[in-house]
């Protein structure tokens, strides 16, 4: 196994390019499942080696539950037998899962909340609430799936443009958005280098909307405006950047793409192209990320089992 | 088993404050809290309901005034009104909302305004499909 059991931790970096360039150069929903596959499998393979390390750091440990005969020298040779390695997956290990434990936990209670809230409202999959606060978002519960929005925002905009902002939460609930949100949130705290496949699944999960809202009503440009309206009256969450370094944030850039042409609908970019390239790049590094978690999980069990007395 | 029980009371109590609230909107002019009771058909204790509408009081959604030896209630808000200020309790309560649910719009950085507003201001010709 030897630096196999090691790949998968940095073979993120693989999808780096691809999270870059996916947001311009692909269509929306064909950039959020790509992403998020390859976020999905990197992320299993990168816990499940770090789980492989952390048997071989516990093996280590005096006074450790596991049997006796793991930490004979024979195995210890045969393992990556990295005392500092071994040992600091236990902690990282820990880590991991209890982010990821505390993340869901946290999306169940907020969406218990959420409906929680509501109860007493006539069961209609739209919640309009009073509140001078400009706000909507899509509130999924299976057959109670709510859009949730409020007259603060319903009065900024102009009928089509409530349409479109109706049909862009509609197209989050229809294609279960919030499951591709999820999981790259799961897979950016199981390895950080996932990181940037998180902000760019965000962002094309919402471009994915925009364009299903866009076909809904039928014109892009009244997308554009109610996104740009509803973000103007609802400032008052400014973003943490400094003023100097600030690229365009994810509105203008969302209301940027609706005034262009629409993106083509490609089912898998040519390789001889950039954004091709660093799509094969992705498949190849999750390919490879796969196989050597795979290869290393074999050996590992071999060994064991080898060095197991029965 | 508990922890479904758990689950069904705590969705009552949002039923409740709502059944509680509909209740004294039937009323004309103020009620006291056995009104309210008898209204409801004499389901609820009479302390659960003093208990129900001291918290709707508290969430802004009745207001009450000195009738005698005991209260007499309004209701300040309808049910919807009282939604919204649960789900602002929920909302506000998440640091990091956007999180967990995807909101209609992000915040604005610092050029974004400016940004916006320029891409909006352009005429219609352009993207139109």
């Amino acid at each position: 196994m030897g630096v196999f059991v090691f790949l998968p931790l940095v073979l993120p970096l693989t999808a780096w390019p691809i999270a870059r360039l996916a947001e311009h150069r692909l269509h929306p929903r064909t950039a959020t499942r790509l992403l998020t596959g390859v976020a999905a499998v990197m992320a299993v393979c990168s816990t499940v080696c770090l789980a492989l390390a952390m048997v071989v750091g516990t093996a280590q440990l005096p006074g450790n539950p596991l049997p006796d005969g793991w930490s004979d020298p024979e195995v210890r040779a045969a393992v990556p037998y990295d005392e500092v390695v071994g040992k600091a997956a236990i902690p990282a290990l820990c880590a991991v899962l209890s982010a990821c434990g505390r993340t869901l936990w946290r999306h169940g209670r907020v969406r218990r909340r959420a409906h929680r809230a509501l109860a007493g409202l006539r069961g209609t999959g739209v919640a309009v609430l009073p509140d001078a606060e400009p706000y909507a978002y899509a509130l999924p519960g299976g057959r109670r799936d709510r859009v949730v929005v409020t007259t603060g925002l319903l009065r900024s905009l102009a009928p089509a443009e409530r349409r479109a902002l109706f049909a862009h939460e509609r197209a989050h609930l229809a294609a279960g958005h919030h499951r591709f949100l999820l999981t790259v949130q799961l897979a950016a705290r199981a390895n950080p280098f996932l990181r940037p496949l998180r902000t760019a699944v965000a962002y094309t999960a919402e471009r994915w909307a925009d364009e299903d809202a866009a076909q809904t009503v039928g014109s892009r440009r009244t997308v554009a405006h109610a996104i740009g309206k509803a973000a103007l009256v609802s400032r008052g969450t400014p973003v943490a950047t400094l003023a100097g370094l600030a690229a365009p944030g994810p509105v203008p850039r969302r209301v940027a793409a609706l005034l262009a042409p629409a993106p083509a609908v490609r089912r898998w970019p040519s390789l001889f192209t950039l954004v091709g390239l660093a799509a094969w790049g992705a498949a190849a590094g999750t390919a490879v990320s796969a196989m050597a978690s795979a290869n290393s999980t074999v050996t590992m069990v071999r060994i064991l089992y080898a060095a197991t007395p029965l | 088993m508990a922890e479904q029980r758990q689950r069904s009371r705590r969705r009552g109590q949002g039923e409740l404050e709502a059944l509680v609230l509909a209740a004294l909107r039937e009323a004309e002019g103020p009620a006291t809290a056995g009104w309210v009771q008898q209204r409801l058909g004499g389901d609820l204790a009479y302390t659960t309901v003093i208990t129900i509408l001291t918290r709707l009081l508290a969430k802004g959604a009745v207001t009450r005034e000195r009738a005698g030896r005991s209260f007499a209630w309004t209701s300040a808000s309808d049910q919807a009104g009282l939604a919204a200020h649960r789900m602002r309790r929920v909302l506000d309560a998440e640091s990091d909302r956007e999180a967990v649910l995807a909101s209609f719009v992000t915040g604005l950085g610092p050029d974004d305004e400016r940004l916006l507003r320029e891409l909006l201001g352009r005429p219609g010709n352009d993207g139109e499909d």
